[in-house]
């Protein structure tokens, strides 16, 4: 089952087009990692998909329910339902900073109705074991290293029991000691079976985790395939100039 | 006497903060409402009332609307709720704009993370960006509280015998000066414990 649908999905700022007709379909269970240059449309991409960037054109599908057909978007109550089957993580973490990260776990299912505090508290407990934070759950985000808010802001997306993640650069706002922990966490989430669309620069996470790699260019994806045909054997001129700018940047750091 | 006087003073004061505040809160929503012609009418309201005197303010709502054709009658107050409506008025301006402000701080982000957990707009509000901008707004609104301590005073003007104007009067009529200093030392006094007090809940929301 396509967990992720889109097709011929068009977005323009001004006289910017952002994105100029991009479809893919994540199948349940598949990992698919998102490179690119930047300005290359990766982020506004995986924004549309939960609302935050609305599109021009195309069609949108979460789990079989449409969110955009044919540029038409569904009655906004009912895309915020949508959506929030689908677990967001961001650069920039994104934390509720005024409280502590059980709160910031709890925060929405109880007011939304879908647990109560208590088994919301038992379910933000097991879920900050699960990324290796069981000791932080009355810390306050601001007493946390990068890597742990951003293994807390996973672990809070996890609390609606998304149907997918996505993933926007979620390592690129760390220090580079601090993106490991978080992509171990991400590599769990992967062994447990979760639909995931990832966009990163993390080439060799990409390649070790992806099912699939998407290089997307100027608004469209140019190429997409295995990370083996991806990322082993570039296929196109503009693909393996821009994977040497990561090879360069990692010799140089 | 005097405490009579401090009565009014401490009155005014309590009655201003607690309805200028929300109103203040209020007029922030407006401000930044997407109906254009709602938050240019708001902003120019902003405008008039941080752009006139307060004591030009005061005589027109207590002498002036009184002559206003047609609803003038309708008009009449007392003394004391002219001057609590005044200075609600005059606050709720300041305050919206600091709101505003306070609001124009809060990350973009945080209202991202809201919408993708399924947050309605108003649990939003309630929730995630008004305890923030508190945090970010209380020095301001400390700033506000303690100009209005002296700015009560300005109640005499259209005849509230609040501290300032038992203080004026005793000066006139026993021709000694202490009773000014009397009156220096309460203001200074409830400037004091409010700055106490703001500062104490300014802790209570570091985060």
């Amino acid at each position: 089952m396509e967990m992720l649908k889109l097709i011929n999905v068009t977005k323009s700022f001004g006289t910017n087009e952002v994105l100029r007709g991009v479809s893919l379909s994540v199948r349940r269970g598949e990992i698919v990692a998102v490179i690119g240059p930047s300005g290359s449309g990766k982020s506004t991409m995986l924004r549309a998909c939960v609302g935050l960037e609305r599109v021009s054109g195309g069609t949108i599908e979460l789990a079989g329910r449409a969110l955009v057909r044919d540029g038409v978007y569904v009655r906004d109550r009912e895309a915020r339902d949508i959506c929030s089957r689908t677990g967001m993580v961001f650069q920039h973490f994104n934390l509720f900073p005024h409280m502590n990260v059980r709160d910031n776990l709890c925060l929405a299912p109880v007011l939304r109705g879908l647990l109560d505090k208590k088994a919301a508290a038992e379910r933000a407990a097991e879920l900050l074991y699960k990324v290796g934070l069981a000791d932080k759950a009355d810390a306050m985000p601001s007493e946390l290293s990068g890597g742990q808010k951003q293994r807390v802001a996973i672990a809070r997306a996890l609390m609606l029991s998304p149907d997918i993640m996505l993933f926007d650069e979620p390592t690129s706002a760390l220090d580079p000691e601090l993106t490991g922990e978080v992509l171990t966490v991400m590599r769990g989430l992967a062994a447990d079976n979760m639909t995931m669309v990832i966009v990163t620069h993390e080439i060799a996470f990409a390649r070790d985790i992806a099912d699939r790699v998407v290089f997307m260019d100027g608004g469209v994806i140019a190429l997409s395939g295995t990370p083996a045909e991806i990322l082993e054997d570039p296929p196109t001129e503009r693909l393996r100039a821009f994977l040497r700018t990561f090879s360069r940047s990692a010799q140089s750091a | 006497m005097l405490l009579k006087g401090i009565g009014f003073t401490l009155a005014l004061f309590a009655i201003t903060i607690v309805t200028s505040i929300p109103l203040g809160l209020g007029l922030t929503f407006l401000a930044n409402s997407r109906i254009k012609p709602v938050s240019l009418l708001t902003r120019a309201y902003v405008l008039v009332m941080r752009g006139t005197p307060l004591m030009l303010q005061l005589f027109f709502f207590y002498f002036g609307l009184p002559f206003l054709p047609y609803v003038g009658k309708y008009l009449i107050m007392d003394r004391f709720p002219a001057a609590c409506l005044t200075f609600a008025l005059n606050y709720a301006a300041y305050f919206c704009e600091i709101f505003r402000g306070g609001l124009m701080s809060i990350d973009k982000g945080q209202y991202e993370a809201a919408r993708v957990l399924g947050l309605s707009s108003f649990q939003t509000t309630f929730r995630i960006v008004l305890p923030q901008m508190v945090k970010v707004v209380l020095p301001a609104v400390a700033n506000e509280a303690i100009t209005l301590v002296k700015d009560t005073a300005l109640a005499s003007a259209i005849g509230i015998s609040d501290l300032m104007h038992y203080t004026r009067s005793l000066v006139n009529s026993r021709a000694e000066v202490t009773p000014f200093f009397f009156a220096a030392v309460f203001y200074l006094l409830f400037t004091v414990l409010l700055t106490r007090l703001f500062s104490r809940l300014e802790e209570k929301f570091k985060f």
